[in-house]
């Protein structure tokens, strides 16, 4: 059966209770989203947003409590939805003793996978995430990066349609971030879906087709990156060259991050200003236009936007209970 | 059901090879070293009660370490999965709960299966220097604090699947103790108000009779049974080995259910 969405979520809700003075804490208040066949979906928020209970809801680890949860058309907690998909947990901790091998092996074995097939597509991935020289020792002696590497090898022992990678870039150097990017890519080519949670903007800017905010236990936005970036206009920053003794007054009034270095004015001017007629006034006065280019918001105003928003809604409805 | 038993299997395997790198349990070989030195002492401190004296000794060993074991694999090494993460990866490749569980005990049951190997191995090898001769007795003995062992396996991971290691601890050595001391424990409230002798009736109904696995010294159906001598039969022993199944079915399918509502967070 080929399912028409690799995961769709329905106002998941997840509530706990603590262990002690038995207080209701709201992890998921209705989380909402849809993930499309064959795309990098990005799932972002800060700390304590509700990425890692969304994720361990949707691999069965936690039971909701309430809505409903499909993954690649089969409905959650499914054991034929699992065989078909690979889970990188956050901070992934592995049976020390083994050796990388010992791991993929293992972890192929829980997929029914025969053996000749497990040990080709261990010694693929062991060379694939870069493991090679480390095969002969144990776990315990990895780095977290290169735990972070093991994790993501067992992810893809099954060769699975759909990947779910819970923050898989925490602990890698630039190199190693960049290694997963170009996986997560990779994998797209190779028709295969991936979500990954995190909370650095610069990997979902770079990798992701659709990207998700989520703060305090809701989903704030969802979007591709340019729709969720570009939806609201800034300003326009303009750049140009100017002869050392005209006055700028005219042309700096009411924009704002104006600097003048040399012959060079940058400035931004307000969404509202008629460009046109600034620039007219800016060739009056003999300056060259170097460049005009719009300021949308970036990933990182309207995640912080967002999650301040989604603050201030929970402090509120807070105060009135 | 193939695919179900291998990934059992996988998990069992993983398991034993876990609880094989527990330190502590290298001092349990060096516990059967010396419960059998000390059979060798005792046996030369007695007169002509050598064999006897290491019979005794090697079946109630067998008994005490393969239990203490038991309860310490089961308490902790559950747990241990659920601390450390480590189950995160697992439960989320296409497994169910309850072959989790049952890989966990089947994985943990063979290291006190390896022990009570081993004190056999080495009561054999005692008995034979010493010249005494090995018996049906001995093996039937044997065999029953085997399935004591495994019954105990099954309560540590029946209260692990839902309790800390400590409680979880306490709570099997409890059942344990209760389990082993049911015949005294219906002799000493046969007299008592009623209101402790239901209880106690509760109690026991609860907790399996352990003293069933141990019965070398006390009555079977008004016989006196003693391992240097008339022994229970293989029927006996049939019967109570199907005892032991029965609770260790019926603790795991407990756990399994218990196991599968907890979150893993």
């Amino acid at each position: 059966m080929v399912a028409d969405a690799a995961i769709e979520v329905r106002d998941l809700r997840k509530t706990y209770r603590t262990p002690f003075r038995r207080k209701r804490v709201e992890a998921l208040r209705g989380v909402t989203f849809r993930v499309e066949v064959g795309h990098i979906f990005g799932f972002v928020g800060p700390n304590g947003a509700g990425k890692t209970t969304t994720i361990r809801t949707l691999m069965g680890l936690i039971r909701p409590s309430g809505g409903s949860a499909r993954i690649l058309g089969d409905d959650i907690p499914s054991r034929r939805a699992r065989s078909r998909l690979g889970f990188l947990p956050e901070s992934p901790y592995f049976y020390d003793y083994l050796t990388i091998g010992e791991l993929l092996d293992f972890a192929g074995r829980l997929f029914n996978l025969p053996a000749p097939l497990r040990k080709k597509r261990a010694e693929e991935l062991i060379e694939r995430v870069g493991l090679g020289r480390a095969r002969t020792q144990s776990l315990k002696k990895f780095s977290k990066g290169m735990l972070q590497r093991a994790g993501l090898a067992q992810a893809l022992m099954n060769d699975p349609e759909l990947v779910v990678l819970d923050e898989p870039m925490s602990g890698l150097d630039p190199i190693g971030r960049k290694e997963v990017r170009d996986l997560i890519l990779e994998l797209r080519e190779r028709g295969k879906t991936v979500f990954f949670s995190t909370h650095i903007l610069s990997d979902v800017e770079a990798v992701a087709d659709q990207v998700a905010i989520v703060a305090r236990g809701q989903l704030q936005a969802q979007g591709t990156p340019a729709e969720l970036v570009g939806r609201v206009l800034r300003g326009v920053d303009v750049l140009v060259r100017l002869a050392d003794d005209v006055a700028t007054d005219e042309l700096t009034a009411g924009a704002s991050r104006v600097r003048r270095v040399g012959g060079e004015l940058s400035l931004t001017l307000a969404a509202d200003v008629d460009v046109d007629a600034w620039l007219a006034r800016a060739h009056a006065a003999g300056a060259k236009v170097v460049s005009v280019s719009p300021r949308h918001d970036t990933l990182e105003d309207l995640f912080l936007r967002e999650t301040a928003a989604a603050d201030a809604s929970v402090a509120a409805t807070e105060e009135r209970t | 059901m193939t695919d179900a038993l291998g990934r059992i299997w996988a998990i069992a395997l993983n398991t034993f090879r876990e609880a094989a790198r527990i330190r502590v349990l290298y001092g349990l070989v060096v516990l059967v070293l010396g419960a059998n030195l000390m059979a060798m002492v005792l046996g030369e401190m007695s007169v002509r009660e050598e064999a006897r004296v290491a019979q005794d000794i090697g079946v109630a060993a067998t008994s005490l370490f393969g239990s203490l074991t038991a309860i310490f694999l089961g308490v902790f090494l559950l747990y241990t999965e659920i601390q450390r993460r480590t189950i995160h990866a697992i439960v989320s490749k296409p497994i169910e709960r309850w072959e989790f569980v049952v890989g966990k005990y089947l994985g943990m049951a063979m290291v006190p299966t390896a022990l009570v190997g081993m004190f056999a191995l080495a009561m054999v090898v005692t008995l034979t220097w010493r010249g005494a001769p090995l018996t049906p007795a001995i093996a039937k003995a044997l065999i029953l604090a085997w399935f004591e062992v495994l019954t105990v396996a099954a309560i540590a991971i029946f209260f692990s699947s839902f309790s800390s290691p400590f409680l979880s601890g306490i709570f099997a050595l409890a059942m344990w103790v209760i389990g082993r001391l049911t015949p005294d424990i219906e002799a000493a409230t046969q007299t008592a108000a009623p209101a402790i002798k239901w209880t106690a009736k509760i109690a026991l109904e609860i907790v399996p009779d352990l003293h069933l696995f141990a019965v070398s010294g006390s009555q079977v159906d008004g016989a006196q049974v003693t391992v240097h001598d008339a022994f229970v039969s293989w029927s006996y022993v049939g019967l109570a080995s199907a005892h032991a199944a029965g609770w260790i079915a019926g603790l795991l399918a407990v756990a399994c259910v218990l196991f599968r509502r907890r979150d893993f967070v």
